[in-house]
């Protein structure tokens, strides 16, 4: 424990010193921070328009910030050699990928945590203008549920992006980084289209079997990265129930463990 | 007599034992390199133990091996009687990678605390013995550098301390001279046999034969890959003692030639010449005979050969600097 904590802790300050991740941060908040400007673009669709700008910039953002900060982490250590000092010290190759991986998401939450702040302060400002009818007709939003439905989403993010640190990391010791960094990407797309893969698969489809067997994998083993899309009832204004973060959470840590899972096997082999 | 004799050998505890030690690497395309092959050594604990070779030998092969970094193709070894695989033997070691780096961001007593926290060490007692370790490596004035402004002798020197932090009982070094300027590496070979003193074992890797030759034990070469010779130092360099060497500087091939009979041999080094003689007399009067012509004379007596030489004529290469020339 004591190794994972100490390896997280070094692998988070210094993934704090990416430049280029500082420059993807700086630009998301940018963007969040005006994404009220946005709004004018859709004259009565505002508040649907600020929310999909803002939590939306905090998913997309959020998930370059972990790929590029996951696939480079252990790599980083292998090309510097920093590696072989810590693994000559008592650090196991399993408790070393876990300090990756800890201290790789902690820089990520951080990272889009602040992100978070910024949209929710734009959107606890600007919400209440946009949720007053300003003529007849004009789209009455309720927003009963709003302001913790949108505290939600976010940290529905953070378990997204766990689960991407996660895909990133272990796909860097299995690919060379740029191919893990696609690897990642495309995981992460089809993932967010697994739904309709599953309803390919149905038979009413009218796939042929061996399509439908392809299908039905995809839908079954790439990760269900909608279920962390929670844009809908935050604009139907409807609560976004415990029950249903729970579930997300349990399946988001299942899907870690399995991913770390295999990354261990094959780090543990891998040569440095 | 005899059976005490043989009670102490079987006390000789070893550090570190390899058994027909074995890695070809995979580069790919079918084509392999062989790193190391078929390596058998024991290094017996308590010793300074030089492993030397040629550039691309295998000494960080080894290493990299007995540490768990890379895994043998076959063969096995132990350190500290322990297999590879176990993890325990970890805490009971210290390791200088062949140069060595660091989490840039850090500065040298930062970068001793994070090392030191893996061994559970902290407190009062532990931030002494990371002021004692840069002062030991002279880098104590400057903690305040961050690695990322280091020279590469600033790194080498604190992977020397880092190496040292959990006092450990053998201590694998790879180049540990490497990037030093003179007084920074005669330190550090003052280290080394301080480590030695305090009954810790040390396994070198080096190229550098005139730095290994007053430290080591014992020594093996290596060359692509295969061991060619061990032994301890003093049998290897024990050398022809049937000959006696003069060796001086300043002088001419004039003078050379005069001095006749007792000549075996004269090989010409960069700055000076080396002269061997089948008799004692002869060497001592020839040496008088040099002098007297204004020779500056440096060393009179019994051909003990250097690790250099033990080196080229394992390895089988003339020195690129130095010709031989067969006396008459
Ligand atoms: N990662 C690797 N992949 C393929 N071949 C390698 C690798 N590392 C080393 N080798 C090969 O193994 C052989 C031994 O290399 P090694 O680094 O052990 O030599 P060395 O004795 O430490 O040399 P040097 O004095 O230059 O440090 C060389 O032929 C080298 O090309
Ligand atoms: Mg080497």
């Amino acid at each position: 424990m004591r190794a994972v904590y100490r390896v997280a802790k070094a692998t988070y300050h210094e993934g704090w010193r990416r430049r280029f991740l500082n420059g993807i941060l700086v630009f998301a908040i940018l963007i969040i921070g005006s994404s009220w400007v946005f709004t004018y673009l859709q004259p009565g669709a505002e508040l649907k328009m600020l929310i999909d700008v803002g939590l939306g910039s905090i998913r997309f953002f959020g998930m370059l910030i972990a790929v590029f900060l996951g696939v480079r982490l252990i790599p980083d250590e292998i090309e510097k050699r920093t590696i072989y000092t810590l693994l000559s010290k008592p650090v196991s190759r399993g408790q070393f990928l876990a300090g990756k991986f800890f201290g790789g998401l902690a820089t990520v939450i951080s990272n889009v945590a602040l992100m978070g702040i910024t949209f929710y302060v734009v959107f606890a400002i600007k919400a209440p203008q946009f949720a007053i009818p300003t003529e007849e007709g004009a789209p009455q939003y309720s927003m009963e549920f709003m302001y913790a439905n949108v505290a939600k989403a976010i940290l529905m993010s953070f378990l997204e992006l766990a689960v991407v640190m996660g895909l990133a990391v272990v796909a860097s010791v299995v690919f060379s980084w740029i191919l893990a960094a696609i690897f990642t990407f495309f995981v992460y797309f089809v993932g967010q289209m697994s739904e309709f893969f599953g309803h390919l698969a149905d038979p009413e489809t009218g796939a042929s079997p061996a399509a439908r067997v392809i299908l039905g994998t995809i839908y079954r083993i790439m990760p269900h990265f909608e279920i962390f899309d929670v844009r809908e009832p935050i604009l139907t204004d409807v609560p976004i129930v415990w029950g249903y973060m729970g579930r997300t959470f349990g399946m988001a840590l299942i899907y870690i463990g399995i991913v770390l899972a295999l990354g261990y096997l094959f780090f543990n082999r891998r040569e440095v | 007599m005899f059976v005490s004799h043989t009670r102490e050998v079987a006390n000789i505890a070893l550090a570190i034992r390899t058994e027909h030690l074995t890695k070809i690497y995979d580069v790919g395309w079918g084509r392999q390199n062989v790193g190391i092959d078929n390596l058998t050594l024991e290094v017996e604990e308590g010793q300074i133990f030089g492993l030397v070779g040629p550039n691309g030998s295998g000494k960080t092969t080894t290493l990299k091996l007995l540490l768990g970094l890379i895994f043998p193709t076959s063969g096995n070894a132990e350190v500290l009687g322990m297999s590879l695989d176990s993890a325990a033997y970890k805490s009971r070691i210290g390791y200088l990678p062949e140069g060595p780096y660091f989490y840039e961001h850090l500065n040298a007593p930062e970068l001793l605390r994070m090392y030191g926290s893996l061994f559970g060490l902290r407190g009062p007692d532990f931030e002494k013995r990371i002021q004692e370790l840069l002062e030991l490596v002279d880098m104590w004035d400057r903690r305040e550098y961050r690695v990322a402004n280091y020279s590469r002798g600033m790194r080498q020197r604190v992977g020397v301390a880092q190496a040292l932090i959990n006092e450990p009982d053998l201590l694998f070094f790879d180049e540990p001279t490497a990037g030093l300027d003179p007084i920074g590496a005669k330190h550090i070979r003052e280290v080394i046999l301080e480590l030695r003193e305090r009954g810790k074992t040390v396994f070198l890797c080096s190229h550098l034969l005139k730095e290994m030759e007053p430290i080591c034990d014992n020594i093996a070469i290596l060359e692509r890959g295969k061991l060619i010779t061990r032994g301890s130092v003093d049998e290897l360099l024990a050398g022809d003692v049937t000959q006696y060497r003069v060796e001086a500087r300043d002088l001419d091939d004039e003078i050379i030639e005069q001095l006749g009979d007792g000549v075996a041999e004269i090989i010409r080094l960069d700055d000076s010449c080396r002269i061997l003689f089948d008799s004692r007399e002869d060497a001592f009067e020839a040496a008088t005979r040099l002098e007297d012509a204004g020779a500056y004379l440096m060393t009179v007596g019994p051909d003990r050969r250097t690790l250099e030489e033990v080196f080229i004529d394992a390895v089988g290469e003339e020195p690129k600097d130095a010709s031989s020339v067969q006396g008459s």
